[in-house]
């Protein structure tokens, strides 16, 4: 695991995907690979209402990564300082292994440069003390970012909102 | 001034590094510099068209005229001057599309094409004769040589020794295949010229109609000028048609390709002597503007040993295969010894045997391994019976009352000599031998008949004895005179003179057009870039040059018939398979590299790319070890090596050659095609040591990342 925590407020999300469209732009992305992505789940009829969901789903950074295993020439690799996954495109040399791999679909393929680009967090801009790129064009703010002890304060209140909003919108 | 890096190339890495480095602060200079780039990508990737030279220069003054900083200035300045330095370099990449040092990677030539002195685009016309499209093979050989029957028939084929596939086991035979070509479009009736260019009124002289000299009016008669073709003989052709014999090239075979050059206009005068019978003062008032010399190396050297002018029976090969060509064919002698060890020599040996000499013996002064005759000449007069005796060196020509009798030799060993590569020959004291001989015959080498050009005394001359020109232009000293063949380069090959035929008559129409001449020898013009033939890799190894079909032995000793029979169109088509297209696999070795040292499965075994250490190169051991995960094709810089999906298969191939091909596993909840299963498996064992996900399905990524959703399988600690 990685020691930062990329967390979305689902509640406040409108899938506006402009935090696809930031990640692309920061990594000067073509047609086809999407670091991060907003998938919309639904809509679902819940109490006579069509509701639909928008589910941020960029690299999990697991702490034993399923594409770092796969990775056969160590392009794909886990900082040791705070375990962001990410790729060294100077030695990934294209075979998609860590695309078949990686359950979730975090690696994504770059047709332009033939080879794998993936959410790293932004990690050039953390190390200057920014913030990831989709993060700091959230429409909503529904999207943060820091390191994981800071982020159980948020967690505690969206939890306490997202009670709230469960009594209103589902009384059964 | 020829550079041994590409300008064009060195030219994108310098414009690149500055954008790259951020040297450019100001947007509009960084801009022009971007478009710039483009620009110079295009010309590298031979897209350019005739404006992008004009343009990038107008780039480069603006950044120089109106950069806001040094740097910017600095750029402009670096363009500007690769630009004007290497404007020719520039130019050929647009116009050929080809980069002879083969940085610019799209643009490496093949090596077959490079040899060729007429620069023929070997690849394209032989994957064409490979699709039965005969005619536009033809066609595709006709833009650099009108002689295609004729070169397919006789060619000492250079190509064929720099060929990759002989590397592997033989080289293709590119020689026979452009005969066959010719022949089958002749007897479709599709063999054309292309149309010609509108009349330009004006008239050029060539003297001597041999393959350089009826090149040149081909190409100039192509380009609408009005030629005629002066020659001393009753017949067309120079030493094609009075040097080598009917059994390796039918009369047949250059009275067709010569009338395809009168058809376009082209006048021939024959029995017409330039210095007797016309003067150069007599043309230029006849209205020719310009000349171009192709009068040949028909003179022999004399051996210069005692005896040699005493008798009849010692006679020249030169003349002797001109007098039988011309129908003279009268025996020399009945016992008769051939003197040299090049093809003259051989061909003189075989003429005399066809005349009913009983025995012929060629006398070489080296060894078998230092005759410049080619090989299979060499052997074939062997079966015919000639005798070879080397280490002979003659000393003196003996007989009595006119009538010769033998011929008094030294032998000689080879002894290296300083500063040569090959041995030189020292006769051994006291070896002398007769070897008794009615008729000898001296095939030592031929120089330019000069006498003709005493009329012009200006002209520079070579210490040995041949034109001097200029060799990116063929122009001699004298201005509108230009010259080329065996009188520049002293006795050569058709081959060359044609190339140097081709050379000039461009060279001529920038003279007549007042366009200066270039200072870089022309480089071979990459007509087309036809898709390759594919082929599965076992047929590509099992494949084998097809032997060459000769004619029975007897009719070979005694009549002038054609000696080799040619391919069946089974053979040809089989053996255009053959071809590795080096025209697009430059053989920079990146795939391989890829397999075995970053991907570490070493599957592509291609050892041909290190010449001097040769790997044996088999492309059926792909199969067993290759994953299809595709790395190779990924880093392949020309797109020779491709992998694709289709019909169920992920199909692995270079330059048509198909490496691997692997039965797809789909994804168990779309349908998504997600690779074979040697590839998952691949995969899985390197992920073993990690707990597998909760599903076990095969997934393809898109359904997966749903599924993390859906079913819940983000681990928990995300959530």
């Amino acid at each position: 695991m990685s020691k930062y925590y990329l967390f979305q407020d689902s509640k406040k999300c409108i899938g506006c995907h402009s935090c696809e469209i930031q990640c692309k732009t920061n990594k000067a992305l073509p047609v086809g690979p999407k670091p991060c992505q907003i998938i919309h789940v639904g809509p679902k009829m819940i109490g006579g209402l069509p509701r639909a969901s928008y589910v941020f789903m960029p690299c999990f950074h697991c702490e034993n990564p399923w594409c770092v295993a796969a990775c056969p020439t160590g392009a794909m690799q886990q900082r040791a300082k705070d375990g962001i996954v990410f790729v060294d495109h100077n030695l990934c040399v294209g075979c998609k292994t860590c695309v078949s791999a990686c359950p979730w679909g975090a690696p994504q393929w770059n047709p332009e440069t033939g080879k794998v680009v993936k959410c790293d967090y932004c990690m050039d801009r953390i190390d200057a003390g920014l913030k990831p790129a989709c993060v700091t064009v959230c429409t909503t703010h529904c999207l943060h970012f820091g390191k994981v002890e800071e982020m159980t304060q948020m967690r505690r209140e969206r939890h306490a909102r997202s009670v709230a909003a469960l009594e209103e919108v589902n009384p059964s | 001034m020829s550079p041994s890096t590409c300008p064009v190339n060195d030219t994108i890495v310098n414009i690149d590094a500055f954008i790259t480095a951020g040297r450019l602060k100001n947007p509009r200079s960084r801009r022009i510099a971007e478009e710039m780039l483009e620009l110079l990508h295009d010309v590298a990737w031979g897209r350019a068209g005739s404006d992008h030279l004009a343009a990038m220069q107008s780039l480069a003054r603006e950044l120089i005229e109106d950069g806001p900083d040094a740097d910017s200035r600095e750029a402009g300045k670096i363009a500007d001057a690769a630009l004007s330095e290497y404007h020719e370099v520039f130019v050929s990449h647009v116009e050929t599309h080809n980069c002879s040092t083969g940085d610019c990677i799209k643009l490496a030539p093949a090596p077959c094409q490079m040899a060729c002195p007429s620069g023929i685009d070997v690849p394209t016309y032989v994957t064409l004769i490979g699709l039965g499209r005969d005619a536009e093979a033809i066609e595709v050989i006709r833009k650099d040589n009108p002689f295609p029957w004729v070169c397919g028939l006789v060619c000492t084929r250079p190509c064929e020794f720099m060929c990759v596939r002989g590397r592997i086991d033989t080289p293709i035979s590119i020689k026979f295949l452009k005969a066959f070509a010719a022949e089958r479009a002749l007897s479709e009736r599709n063999y054309k010229s292309p149309p010609k260019e509108p009349d330009k009124g004006k008239k050029v002289c060539v003297i001597g109609a041999g393959p350089g000299g009826m090149t040149a009016a081909y190409y100039l008669a192509l380009k609408g000028y009005e030629v005629s073709v002066l020659e001393a003989l009753p017949v067309a052709g120079g030493m094609i048609m009075v040097g080598i014999p009917r059994y390796r090239l039918p009369r047949e075979v250059i009275d067709r390709e010569v009338a395809m050059i009168e058809d376009l206009g082209v006048e021939f005068r024959y029995n017409t002597k330039f210095g007797e019978d016309v003067t150069l003062d007599q043309l230029k008032k006849e209205g020719f503007e310009a000349f171009f010399f192709a009068i040949g190396a028909h003179n022999s050297f004399k051996l210069g040993i005692v005896g040699e002018t005493d008798f009849p029976q010692s006679i020249d090969a030169i003349d002797l295969l001109r007098n039988v060509a011309l129908g003279d064919r009268h025996i020399p002698g009945k016992k008769v010894i051939i003197i040299g060890g090049g093809n003259v020599a051989i061909d003189a040996a075989r003429t005399c045997l066809r005349l009913g000499s009983e025995e012929v013996t060629i006398a070489y002064r080296r060894a078998r391994t230092e005759m410049p005759a080619d090989e299979e000449e060499v052997e074939q007069a062997e079966e015919e019976g000639v005798h070879l005796s080397f280490l002979t060196v003659p000393i003196e020509i003996i007989g009595r009352d006119g009538q010769l009798s033998g011929m008094k030799c030294l032998r000689a060993e080879l002894v290296a000599k300083k500063g040569s590569s090959r041995k030189s020959p020292v006769p051994i004291e006291g070896s002398d031998f007769i070897m008794e001989a009615d008729a000898v015959i001296s095939a030592i080498g031929q120089k330019v008949d000069n006498a003709c050009m005493r009329s012009l005394p200006d002209l520079d001359w070579t210490r040995r004895g041949t034109i001097d020109v200029n060799m990116s232009c063929m122009e001699t000293n004298l201005e509108g005179i230009f010259a080329a063949g065996d009188a520049v380069t002293g006795p050569a090959t058709v081959v060359e003179a044609i190339g140097g035929g081709k050379k000039a008559a461009e060279a001529i129409d920038r003279y007549l057009s007042g366009i200066p001449q270039p200072t870089m020898p022309p480089v071979p013009v990459r007509r087309d870039r036809v898709d390759w033939l594919e082929v599965p890799a076992t047929t590509k190894m099992v494949l084998k040059r097809p032997e060459m079909p000769l004619l029975n032995i007897d009719r070979r000793r005694t009549t002038f018939q054609q000696v080799e029979l040619g391919y069946s169109e089974n053979m040809v088509r089989e053996e255009a398979r053959r071809c590795l297209r080096c025209d697009i696999c430059r053989r920079c070795g990146d795939c391989v590299a890829v397999c075995r040292d970053k991907m570490k499965i070493d599957a592509l075994k291609m050892g041909y790319l290190d010449f001097d250490h040769p790997v044996k190169t088999d492309f059926r051991l792909t199969e067993e070890r290759c994953i299809a995960c595709g790395a190779c094709a990924e880093n392949c810089p020309n797109e020779a090596m491709r992998i694709e999906d289709r019909e169920g298969e992920r199909v692995l191939s270079l330059c048509g050659t198909i490496l691997n091909r692997q039965k797809l596993v789909n994804c168990d909840s779309c349908g998504a095609v997600i690779g074979p299963a040697k590839y998952l498996d691949y995969i899985k064992r390197k992920v073993d040591t990690i707990s597998q996900v909760a599903d076990d399905r095969t997934l393809c990524e898109v359904c997966a990342r749903k599924q993390a959703i859906i079913v819940g399988g983000i681990p928990t600690s995300h959530l």
